[in-house]
């Protein structure tokens, strides 16, 4: 893990590229049934990955969206946006639960309507390419002059993919900030920023004030 | 060249296509479409090019060259792949195929990496050298989320030769490799058509074409093409024309290869019947800094098209901080989020009512843009690109590993 080098917290920046599975669905069944067959990368794709798309608020994955503006499916689509991927121990979980979410669904409406054609649910899978920016920072005062300017895909690296990678609702800022500078409080206000409720520049915004905050109050304490 | 991009596009963007450069450089890049101008695939070439070549690339661009014929076949050809019905002999799809034989014998096919852009050199891939290892791609900018069948089978038969294809949207996308990729084209801000101008050069533009600056202008850029439908914006500016005062500006340029863009041009001009406050300019290529500060001028843009591959005039009029009105086809609901960076529509009807909206209120106008440009800076300008471009001739070359660290 890149925080632990030298203490310094070394800003890194994803990048995925799409790539095309061919697999598409009309109605909900056979969402479902393609739900089964689809590589794990195309469900985290669909699920993880959203929170890199700018969202607006309105749903927490690609089948809630689908669900709720193409289907016009409402109830469905605020039970499929319930679903937190980062609860789950694995991929095959999720992937359950999302089955499991669809078909109590379909027990209920056992016919699905159809979207026009070009509407489908497109499956996709990603290309994920990792690399640091060339940002490194040793203290809290230079964490908050980086986290004002670096790239939003930093922020979702660090914030959002950190959690499927250290598990635990963890992201690297705040185990750096536990672990490099010491400070567990500050730390457990970063985990405390609920990730579904904000888009990255609000998950920014979060990170600014709480730094900030932080920062003052070191300083008049030196003083 | 890439020095210039500082401070204009994500810095992550530039470090990457830096680091992607490093890993390829003196690997050599072959481009081959089928026009030098006119059109978002011709514009992006010339810009890319450069700026590869300064990072350590030898890359060429070549274009295939056909007569009246030839170009007449691939139109129909397009028109076909986006959903018209069209009449296809044998003897259309062989002249197809010997052309490209013809142009094969004096093109140099011999790359790292091979960029085969849209239907018309498409059979390219059966004179591909053989005796060097290279990645041939089909780079298909149009929308073929509806193709008649026939046309798209017969094509299909080039595609199953390449190492992978590349779509503007998922829905475009084949399904017929294990290797498709989805790439959405891309703006460049420091292009002519792009640039920031002086109030001065967008007021000599308005001038050259009469066009009064003080009213408000509803503007749509793209070609003379029946998919773009010119006809139903006019249609929807005299639904608008009723309450509000307003101008019209529909302007394009030609493309050597579309010989239709004349025939459309004359039906609109007809539909348009003299009326003194609609503008039909068509424009010579390389009009960009016409087009530029014909954005720049508007207040509401438009490209109300009925198929589309992309619709990059989209992502130029929100760079510019307009908001913009399109058909909610191809890759247009890619760029416009529907109430966020403009409005979605679906009929004449609905552009007209959504123009008057933005006429008549210029807060939400002015936030949509902002919001606009804010998007397209995150996702359409050409920085983005590139990277993807580097991104999977990388992934391709170093073992097709999902997550790649640099």
């Amino acid at each position: 893990m890149e925080v632990k080098t030298n203490n310094y917290f070394d800003f890194r920046r994803c990048v995925t590229i799409l790539k095309a599975t061919g697999k598409k669905a009309k109605n909900l069944r056979e969402l479902r049934d393609l739900l089964e067959v689809v590589s794990d990368n195309s469900i985290v794709h669909h699920t993880f990955h959203y929170f890199l798309k700018g969202h607006i608020l309105e749903f927490t994955n690609d089948f809630a969206e689908w669900a709720g503006n193409y289907l016009e499916e409402r109830s469905l689509s605020e039970q499929l946006s319930n679903i937190d991927p980062y609860t789950f121990k694995d991929i095959n979980e999720l992937r359950k639960t999302l089955i499991e979410t669809i078909d109590d669904f379909l027990e209920l409406f056992p016919e699905p309507r159809e979207v026009p054609p070009g509407n489908e649910f497109y499956f996709n899978e990603t290309i994920t390419l990792v690399f640091p920016v060339g940002i490194k920072v040793k203290n809290l005062a230079e964490f908050l002059i980086a986290i004002r300017y670096v790239d939003d895909e930093c922020i979702y690296y660090h914030f959002y993919e950190a959690r499927t990678r250290l598990g635990d609702s963890i992201d690297d800022f705040s185990m750096w900030i536990e672990h490099a500078l010491n400070k567990k409080t500050l730390a457990e206000k970063i985990r405390s920023i609920d990730p579904f409720m904000h888009n990255i520049e609000g998950i920014r915004r979060h990170i600014i004030d709480a730094v900030e905050e932080e920062v003052k109050r070191d300083m008049e304490e030196v003083v | 060249m890439i020095e210039k991009y500082k401070g204009i596009v994500p810095k992550g963007d530039l470090i990457l296509i830096e680091r992607l450069c490093e890993k390829l450089k003196g690997c050599s890049f072959l481009h081959v479409n089928s026009t030098r101008a006119g059109g978002g695939v011709a514009e992006i070439l010339q810009r890319m090019i450069p700026i590869l070549e300064e990072l350590g690339l030898k890359v060429r661009w070549e274009v295939i060259e056909g007569d009246g014929k030839f170009f007449d076949i691939t139109k129909k050809i397009h028109n076909a792949l986006q959903g018209n019905e069209e009449r296809f002999t044998k003897e259309m799809w062989e002249y197809h195929f010997e052309v490209n034989r013809w142009n094969a014998e004096k093109m140099n096919l011999e790359a790292d990496a091979v960029f085969i852009h849209d239907p018309q050199p498409a059979p390219l891939i059966k004179f591909r050298p053989k005796n060097k290892e290279s990645l041939w791609f089909w780079r298909c900018h149009i929308d073929l989320s509806n193709p008649q069948k026939s046309v798209c089978d017969h094509l299909m038969k080039y595609y199953e030769g390449y190492d992978a294809g590349i779509f503007s949207v998922s829905k475009f996308a084949r399904g017929e490799k294990d290797l498709e990729f989805i790439v959405p084209p891309s703006i460049d801000p420091l292009s002519e058509k792009n640039r920031e101008l002086t109030e001065q050069e967008i007021q000599e533009t308005l001038e050259k074409f009469d066009i009064p600056p003080d009213r408000p202008m509803i503007l749509q850029v793209s070609r003379f093409d029946r998919f773009k439908d010119p006809i139903g914006v006019i249609k929807a500016y005299r639904i608008v024309k009723r309450y509000n005062d307003c101008v019209l500006v529909l302007a394009g340029s030609p493309a050597t290869d579309d010989p239709e863009g004349e025939i459309v041009l004359n039906e609109v001009k007809e539909f348009a019947a003299n009326d003194p406050d609609i503008k039909v300019l068509l424009l010579p290529p390389f009009s960009d800094r016409d087009i530029n500060a014909l954005q720049r001028a508007a207040t509401v843009v438009l490209q109300k098209s009925l198929k589309e591959g992309f619709g990059l005039t989209v992502s130029e009029a929100m760079w510019k901080g307009k908001p913009v009105i399109g058909g909610a086809v191809g890759g247009i609901p890619l760029q416009i989020i529907h109430r966020v960076t403009g409005f979605l529509v679906h009929s004449v009807e609905g552009a007209a009512f959504r123009i008057r909206q933005f006429l008549n209120n210029p807060t939400m106008t002015e936030k949509m843009g902002q919001k606009g440009r804010e998007h397209v800076w995150h996702n359409f300008l050409i920085t983005r690109q590139i990277r993807d471009y580097l991104s999977i001739w990388y992934y391709m070359k170093e073992g097709k590993e999902g997550i790649l660290e640099l």
